[in-house]
C-alpha cells in the first residue's frame, strides 16, 4: 500500500436505526429541494435578475427575504438557485460513476498491463490538485452547468474506479461467474448478467457522495466567479454578498448571506444523511458479497 | 525488554534484500511523481490550445476594434508571439521558459506572472502550512480521545461536532467567524494579512501583527481539515483497543497516558501520515475560499482576480505552481512513509 491509496472517509459508526432515521430526514429535506427544482419558476415571485425593489430592503412586505444591493429579490434567487445545484449534483454524480465504472470494470476484468496503466492513471489523477485545475478549466470553458459537471466527472472518478475495480476483481473469481464461463458464456454476457447486477449497489453508494461533492464544487466555483453570471446560484449569491464588504458590518448578512449558505449546508447535510442510510442498507449485503 | 513489547505494526519483514526492495519503492514513487509533474505542465500548455478559440481571432473579426486589414501584419503579430511555429516547438519553448522561472505575462495586471506569484505564495504557504500542522494536532488528539472513550459522551460529541463542520463549506465557516469575532465582538481584524501601511519598530511587532491577522483565516481552514483526520485516527485507535498487546500493556500496569498515546495512538500514525499528503491538496483548495472572505493577500485571491479578468497566463501559473507545491508535499509524505513503514519495502 502506497500513500496514494484512497483513504475512504471512515464511516461514522452509529446504530443502523439512527442511520435509517437520519436518511428519512435527509430524504424529506431533499424532496423539498426537488420540488424547488421542478416548480421553482412558478413559485418565485420575481425574475432573479429583475430590479424588483429598492437596494438592501430588509425582509418583509413584497420581499420575503429582502433585496440585495441592486434591489433584486433574494427569495426568488434562492428558490431558483436550486436548479443549478441539483443539476450539477445529478450530472456530476452520474458522470463520476460512469467514468469510474468504465475504468474500474475494464481494469478489474481484463487485468494485465491495461490494469497497470489504468491504475497508474488513477494514481496520477488522484494527486493532481483538483480545485486549481477546476478553476483553470472553468475559466477556459466558461463553466456552464453541463460543462462543469463533465469536468468534475473527469477529475473525480478515481475513488469510484478503485472501489469498483476491487469488487470486479473479487467477482471475477467467484464460482458462479466461473461456472458461467465454463458453460461458454462470452465476456459481454458474463459482465452483463453476473457482474453488473452485483455492482449496482456499489454504483448507488458511489453516486450519492459524488452528487454531494458536485453541489459543493459548483457552489464553490460560482463563489470564485466561474460560471454563467446570469444563472442564479447560491454560490454566486454568496459571491455578490461578500464582494460587497459592507454585508459583514451591516445587518444585511442576515438576509443576503445567511440564506444561500443555509440552503447549501442543508442540501449537503441531506445528501450526506441519505448516503449514510444507503450505506447502512447496502453494506451488509456488500459485506456478504465481498468476503 | 520494553522494545520487544512495544507495539509495532505486525509485519513479516522480508528476509534478505529489503534494502533493494525499498530502493525500488522509492524509484517507483519518484517515477509516478515525475510523470504527474510532466502531465500537469503539459495540461497547462495544451488545455488553452485544445479548447475552441484563438488569441488572434479578434484580429480577423471585421466587427472587432482590433481588426487587422493587412494579412501580413497579422502574420507579424503571430510571429511575435511565436504562434506561427508548430505546436511541438511551442511546447518545447514553454518547457524551457518554465524551467527558467518564466511563467509569462499577466494580461490583467501587466506584470510578469512570476513576480505576482512570488509576492503571494508565501502568504498562502503560511496559511495552509500552519493550518495543516494545527489540524493534524487537533485531529490526532481528538481522534485518540474519541477512540479511547468509544461510545461515551466525549466520543459522540466530537463525532457530531466535527462531522457537522465537514458539511459546512469553508466560506460559510469563514463568514461566520468574521461576523462573530471581527464585527459583533471586534477582537480580530476583518481583512488582510498585516496592518495597512504599517511601519514596525521591531521584528516581534511584525510577527505579532501577522499572527494576529492569521487567527481567523487559520481557524476557518483548520476546522474544515481537522474533521477528516479525526475519524481516521479514531477508527484506527478503536481497532487497536482489542489487540493482545493492549491487554498485555494494561496488565503490566502502564499508565493510562502511556497506553493511550504510546500504544494505541502510535498505531494511528501510519494512516495519519498517508492522509497528510491528501490534506495538502484540500488545504490549498480551502485556502481559495478562506482567503477570499478575509481578503488575504495570498494565491487564492490572486486566482479569483485572474478568473474574473479571464487572465489565462496568470491562472496557468497559479495551477502549475500550486500543483508543484502539492506534488512535493505528497512526495515528501510518501518518502517518509517508505521510511516509517517496514511493510512498504516488503512487497
Amino acid at each position: 500500500m502506497t500513500a496514494t491509496t484512497v483513504v475512504r472517509p471512515p464511516q461514522v459508526p452509529g446504530s443502523p436505526r439512527w442511520a435509517i432515521a437520519g436518511g428519512a430526514v435527509g430524504g424529506v429535506i431533499l424532496s423539498v429541494y426537488v420540488l424547488l427544482f421542478l416548480f421553482g419558476r412558478r413559485i418565485a415571485p420575481f425574475r432573479p435578475t429583475e430590479l424588483a425593489g429598492r437596494s438592501l430592503e430588509s425582509p418583509g412586505g413584497d420581499h420575503l427575504l429582502g433585496t440585495n444591493i441592486l434591489g433584486q429579490d433574494i427569495a426568488s434567487q434562492l428558490i431558483l438557485g436550486a436548479r443549478a445545484s441539483l443539476t450539477v449534483a445529478l450530472l456530476a454524480g452520474l458522470g463520476t460513476v460512469a467514468v469510474g465504472g468504465v475504468v474500474g470494470i475494464l481494469a478489474g476484468w481484463f487485468g494485465g498491463w491495461g490494469d497497470a496503466v489504468l491504475m497508474r492513471l488513477t494514481d496520477l489523477v488522484l494527486i493532481v490538485p483538483k480545485l486549481p485545475l477546476l478553476l483553470l478549466l472553468g475559466a477556459l470553458t466558461g463553466g456552464s452547468v453541463v460543462v462543469l459537471s463533465v469536468v468534475i466527472a473527469l477529475l473525480f472518478w478515481p475513488t469510484a474506479a478503485r472501489i469498483l475495480r476491487s469488487q470486479v476483481l473479487s467477482l471475477r473469481s467467484r464460482t458462479h461467474v466461473r461456472a458461467a464461463k465454463g458453460f461458454g458464456a462470452g465476456t459481454w454476457h458474463q459482465l452483463r448478467r453476473h457482474v453488473l447486477p452485483d455492482l449496482s449497489l456499489l454504483f448507488v453508494a458511489e453516486f450519492i457522495p459524488a452528487a454531494g461533492r458536485g453541489v459543493g464544487l459548483q457552489a464553490g466555483l460560482a463563489f470564485l466567479g466561474v460560471g454563467d453570471p446570469t444563472l442564479p446560484s447560491w454560490g454566486s449569491m454568496i459571491r455578490d454578498a461578500v464582494a460587497f464588504r459592507g454585508v459583514f458590518i451591516t445587518e444585511a448578512w442576515k438576509w443576503w448571506l445567511a440564506p444561500p449558505i443555509t440552503a447549501l449546508v442543508l442540501l449537503i447535510i441531506a445528501i450526506t444523511l441519505v448516503g449514510g442510510a444507503a450505506e447502512q442498507r447496502l453494506s451488509p449485503r456488500l459485506a456478504r458479497h465481498t468476503r | 525488554m520494553t522494545t520487544l513489547l512495544r507495539p509495532t505494526p505486525t509485519a513479516t519483514a522480508p528476509a534478505g534484500s529489503s534494502r533493494g526492495r525499498r530502493r525500488a519503492a522509492y524509484l517507483r514513487t519518484l517515477g509516478l511523481y515525475a510523470v504527474t509533474l510532466w502531465a500537469v505542465v503539459t495540461a497547462s500548455f495544451l488545455l488553452p490550445r485544445l479548447l475552441p478559440g484563438d488569441p488572434l481571432r479578434q484580429l480577423d473579426d471585421p466587427d472587432s476594434g482590433t481588426f487587422v486589414y493587412d494579412a501580413q501584419v497579422r502574420d507579424r503579430v503571430a510571429a511575435y508571439y511565436g504562434l506561427d511555429k508548430p505546436l511541438v516547438s511551442q511546447y518545447a519553448s514553454y518547457f524551457v521558459d518554465l524551467s527558467r522561472g518564466d511563467f509569462g505575462w499577466s494580461i490583467s495586471q501587466s506584470t510578469p506572472v512570476a513576480t505576482l506569484i512570488k509576492n503571494r505564495l508565501p502568504w498562502t504557504l503560511l496559511l495552509t502550512g500552519s493550518a495543516l500542522l494545527l489540524s493534524s494536532a487537533i485531529g490526532f488528539l481528538a481522534g485518540v480521545t474519541a477512540g479511547w472513550n468509544r461510545g461515551r459522551f466525549a466520543d459522540r460529541a466530537l463525532i457530531t461536532g466535527l462531522s457537522a463542520s465537514r458539511a459546512i463549506p469553508e466560506y460559510a465557516l469563514a463568514s461566520a467567524l468574521l461576523i462573530m469575532f471581527a464585527v459583533t465582538w471586534p477582537i480580530f481584524p476583518q481583512a488582510g494579512a498585516q496592518r495597512p501601511f504599517a511601519t514596525y519598530s521591531s521584528v516581534f511587532e511584525k510577527v505579532g501583527d501577522v499572527l494576529f491577522h492569521l487567527v481567523l483565516p487559520l481557524t476557518a481552514l483548520t476546522l474544515g481539515l481537522a474533521a477528516n483526520k479525526f475519524l481516521l485516527v479514531r477508527n484506527t485507535v478503536i481497532a487497536t483497543l482489542g489487540e493482545d498487546y493492549m491487554v498485555l500493556a494494561r496488565a503490566k500496569g502502564l499508565s493510562r497516558r502511556l497506553l493511550k498515546y504510546r500504544h494505541a495512538g502510535r498505531n494511528a500514525v501510519l494512516p495519519f501520515i498517508t492522509a497528510l499528503g491528501i490534506q495538502a491538496g484540500f488545504a490549498i483548495g480551502g485556502s481559495l475560499f478562506v482567503e477570499q472572505i478575509f481578503a488575504y493577500p495570498g494565491m487564492g485571491t490572486l486566482a479569483e482576480r485572474a478568473v474574473v479578468a479571464r487572465d489565462y497566463p496568470l491562472l496557468q501559473g497559479y495551477f502549475v505552481i500550486l500543483s508543484v507545491v502539492v506534488l512535493f508535499a505528497n512526495l515528501a509524505v510518501e518518502l517518509l512513509y517508505v521510511r516509517v513503514d517496514p511493510r512498504v519495502g516488503a512487497r
